[in-house]
């Protein structure tokens, strides 16, 4: 392993703990406006987290082991995962890091633990919030897979790192391919992060939790550690929209100006997704459960378009 | 009280007449809001039940009264309503048993045992003998509201046995599995337990269990003056403040003869529009909320919250409290005011048409709304479904149509029931029927009289029924006033009978969908559990 990459791993980690609460803010402060309120501070999530980290932990009386390990678990999953996806700096990819595959099964891990936890305390919410999540899901994985698939036959490549590098150097891609791609991205970020129209983030009815549901028991440190996961989650998945997409200004060679401007650069697109994210939340009701396979269903089409696409073009 | 059949028969004379026949309608006496009361012994009690169920009349209330009959000492009313007539069927109980009709007249199921709790009365028949009103910890020969009983601190047992704990409905079959919320709520709600029989998501079957935090509202009225219990029927239920005083000083104006000068009725008519209008605004954002669109939603809760400044602006209540008082309003609204609202009204209007065209031009949301939690029209009558429930599966029931009150005779609301019977059909008429009251409002401003807004007329002893339409749907009172005092105050508000509408709404729908079937109704639990 190199030393570049080593650096690498630090500066990556850092910049996602660092900035994936400002994110989370940022959408709650865009649905805010758009119902004429103020709503919280864009530091509020970084407020929040601090205050449950000096709280104490509570674990229901029916909480086994798993109740204690999954939040650990989930975050380790997560913060790997997080190296999987170069925010502000592309350096070299060592052994299986980067690869897109291995990406989605942590995410995929980081939920299996998530939705243990939901069942483990023995609420009737939980275990709800964790059998829509396991439906969710089952329907939205093969979705996944087509759309990194897509992603693979449009950069030749299954290593995220070498896709950014290729998304660099070729600059823009092809309109119609950018269009397809960016909304099937979206609609993944969308699913995955649990906003309306899949779930609602800032409900406070348990019956309607998909989410929230399994995190419900969830108190002090452990609490943070979901909270937080799951806006460095979130903060992965716009950073592969962000840097596939309009990929200017990655740091490709390691110098404090290069990453200084990129990391800039990053936060800037970063704000403006969270303005979009914010605004497709407010602009529609949440689904139907039985109707979201018809939300997957878009994502899996546009990637099945663009593998045509590549394929035969 | 005595009377004599009236020129025009209606529905509850040509009842007494033909179903119960013989010397029923000699000793029918007519009561001051209109009601027919009626003494019926046993065997012609359970003989004319099915026959006036077959005359369609609806089984609005049932109560029991305190040496009321001179045969003996509690005594039944049954108040049955058909066409803007009243029949209420007087049955004296002898040994504290009674016949249950809750097999004819659903709407008698609650009514039966609450007086089972309340009066100790046992019904023959039942096939619910589960409690109601006083949950398992109180002791079991407790009656509260038996004459014999004093106010004082009762020993409650909180260890409950296993073999007493309230039985809920037992649903089995392959995957089906229970889910229980409450009583405790996520937010700030009353309590009320909802037991969810499920399968995968959707729901199979669905039972309610209310009355966690009983008040004691009607032992706490009686012996109180008429002046105090205004407050009592104010804190019935906070957000129907206006409709529940408003059907209290009804009756006790009625019961003593008293008329309310015309300015106040415009008044009290104003107060009761308006408190509609908060009401079915703060429904409208709630369903909204509960769908997740929060842009809709908040289009209005901020008119709701503008309406509550103006009302404490107008009144120094928010919920419009301390203004209706017996006789007619406490202090007049001067006429600069009254044209201040007039304006206001006019720009709520224009305001609520665009928050209006933004959720109706969303299909994610009336994709939402339409055929979720459909009440069936045939459910209305059976269960004395009221209010903008009952009109958006089709109903045309409207208290301040069928038995109009005040200046409702000459301020008519118009009406465009929908028979849909969903979620959007119960968004669809709130938002008419809001449009509506701002139609009334600007109506009753335009053509208020001057002149004073209280009678100082005298109470005097009697009883009384009266019936108002608040937000909800039908609200019932009432009276008795004894030697000056309130010996008997039965309060009955739609909340008490929608709220066994949403079992029947709910099953096949979807759990997620329970929170804006259940906001739809808009069902109070404080007006429910007094």
């Amino acid at each position: 392993m190199s030393a570049d990459f080593v650096l690498y791993c630090i500066l990556n980690t850092a910049v996602v703990v660092l900035i994936s609460p400002l994110f989370v803010s940022l959408v709650k402060k865009v649905k805010a406006w758009t119902q004429g309120r103020q709503g919280p501070s864009v530091f509020q999530t970084y407020y929040t987290l601090a205050k449950l980290l000096r709280k104490e932990t509570i674990y229901s009386p029916h909480a086994s082991w798993v109740s204690r390990v999954a939040p650990v678990a989930c975050m380790a999953a997560i913060l790997t995962a997080s190296l999987f996806v170069p925010l502000v700096w592309v350096t070299e990819p060592y052994g299986g890091i980067g690869n897109i595959i291995l990406f989605l099964y942590l995410l995929v891990v980081a939920r299996f633990f998530m939705a243990l936890l939901g069942l483990d305390a023995g609420s009737a919410f939980g275990g709800m919030g964790s059998s829509r999540e396991m439906s969710v899901s089952a329907v939205i994985e093969p979705t996944t897979i087509v759309v990194f698939a897509a992603l693979a036959f449009v950069f030749k490549t299954l290593n995220i790192f070498d896709m950014m590098a290729a998304a660099v150097s070729a600059g823009t891609l092809k309109t119609p391919i950018l269009i397809l791609l960016a909304i099937s991205l979206f609609i993944i970020l969308i699913v995955e992060t649990s906003r309306i129209p899949v779930d609602n983030p800032e409900t406070h009815l348990e019956l309607t939790m998909i989410h929230e549901g399994m995190i419900l028991e969830q108190s002090g440190k452990n609490l943070a550690l979901m909270e937080l996961s799951a806006a460095i989650k979130q903060t992965l998945l716009m950073a592969l929209l962000i840097n596939l997409i309009v990929p200017w200004g990655i740091a490709t060679t390691l110098s404090a100006a290069a990453i200084l401007a990129a990391l800039v650069i990053f936060l800037v697109k970063g704000c403006v997704l969270s303005l979009v994210i914010g605004t497709f939340e407010s602009s529609m009701a949440k689904m139907r459960f039985f109707r979201l396979p018809g939300l997957f269903m878009m994502a899996f089409f546009f990637s099945t378009l663009i593998v045509i696409i590549e394929v035969f073009a | 009280m005595t009377g004599t059949l009236p020129h025009r028969e209606d529905a509850a004379s040509k009842a007494i007449r033909e179903v119960l026949g013989g010397d029923a309608p000699a000793r029918a006496t007519r009561g001051p809001g209109g009601e027919w009361y009626v003494p019926v012994d046993k065997s012609s009690f359970e003989r004319a039940i099915p026959e006036i169920a077959a005359r369609k009349f609806v089984l609005i209330s049932l109560f029991c009264v305190e040496g009321f009959s001179p045969e003996s000492r509690h005594s039944l009313l049954y108040v049955l309503e058909r066409k803007g007539s009243i029949l209420v069927l007087v049955r004296a109980v002898a040994g504290g048993q009674a016949t249950s009709v809750a097999t004819i007249f659903p709407s008698a199921a609650w009514p039966e045992r609450e007086c089972r709790d309340g009066f100790g009365i046992g019904f023959t028949g039942t096939s619910d003998t589960r409690r109601l009103l006083l949950h398992e910890p109180y002791p079991k020969d407790f009656h509260p509201l038996d004459k014999a009983f004093t106010n004082a601190p009762i020993v409650t047992n909180d260890d409950v046995p296993a073999a007493d704990e309230y039985p809920f409905k037992a649903m089995t079959g392959e995957g089906v599995y229970q889910v229980a919320v409450g009583p405790v709520h996520a937010g700030i709600i009353e309590p009320g337990h909802f037991r969810f029989s499920v399968i995968g998501e959707t729901v199979f079957n669905l039972e309610i269990r209310m009355f966690y935090t009983h008040r004691g509202i009607e032992k706490l009225a009686e012996g109180k003056s008429t002046e105090d219990c205004v407050k009592v029927a104010e804190a019935v239920s906070g957000d129907e403040s206006v409709a529940n005083v408003t059907s209290f000083c009804m009756a006790v104006e009625r019961l003593s003869g008293i008329t309310v000068p015309d300015r106040a009725w415009y008044l009290r008519t104003i107060l009761c529009e308006l408190e509609r209008c908060c009401s079915h605004l703060g429904d409208e954002a709630g369903m909204l909320t509960d769908v997740a669109f929060a842009l809709g939603s908040s289009q209005f809760s901020v008119l709701r919250e503008e309406v509550f400044r103006k009302n404490a602006e107008l009144t120094g209540s928010r919920f419009l409290r301390g203004m209706t008082c017996i006789g007619g309003v406490s202090r007049d609204i001067p006429r600069d005011r009254l044209a201040d609202l007039a304006e206001f009204v006019g720009q709520l209007r224009k305001r609520f048409r665009v928050g209006l065209s933004i959720v109706l031009s969303t299909p994610s949301v009336i994709d939402r709304f339409s055929t979720t939690g459909v009440v069936k029209r045939e459910l209305l009558r059976p269960l004395n479904i009221t209010g903008p429930v009952a009109r958006a599966s089709g109903g045309r029931v409207d208290v301040r149509l069928d038995h109009p009150y005040g200046v409702y005779d000459r301020f008519v609301p118009v009406h465009t029931p929908i028979a849909d019977g969903d979620v959007l059909a119960r968004f669809t008429v709130k938002a008419q029927e809001f449009l509506d009251s701002l139609d009334l409002i600007e109506r009753l401003i335009a053509a208020i009289p001057e002149g004073p807004v209280q009678s100082n007329e005298p109470v005097r002893d009697g009883y009384a029924l009266a019936l108002v339409e608040s937000a909800r749907g039908q609200n019932l009172c009432w009276v008795r006033v004894k030697d000056g005092r309130i010996d008997r105050y039965k309060v009955r508000t739609a909340s008490y009978c929608n709220w066994l509408a949403i079992e029947h709404a709910v099953p096949g729908n979807i759990v997620a969908d329970f929170p804006v079937i259940n906001k739809s109704m808009n069902l109070s639990y404080a007006g429910t559990d007094m």
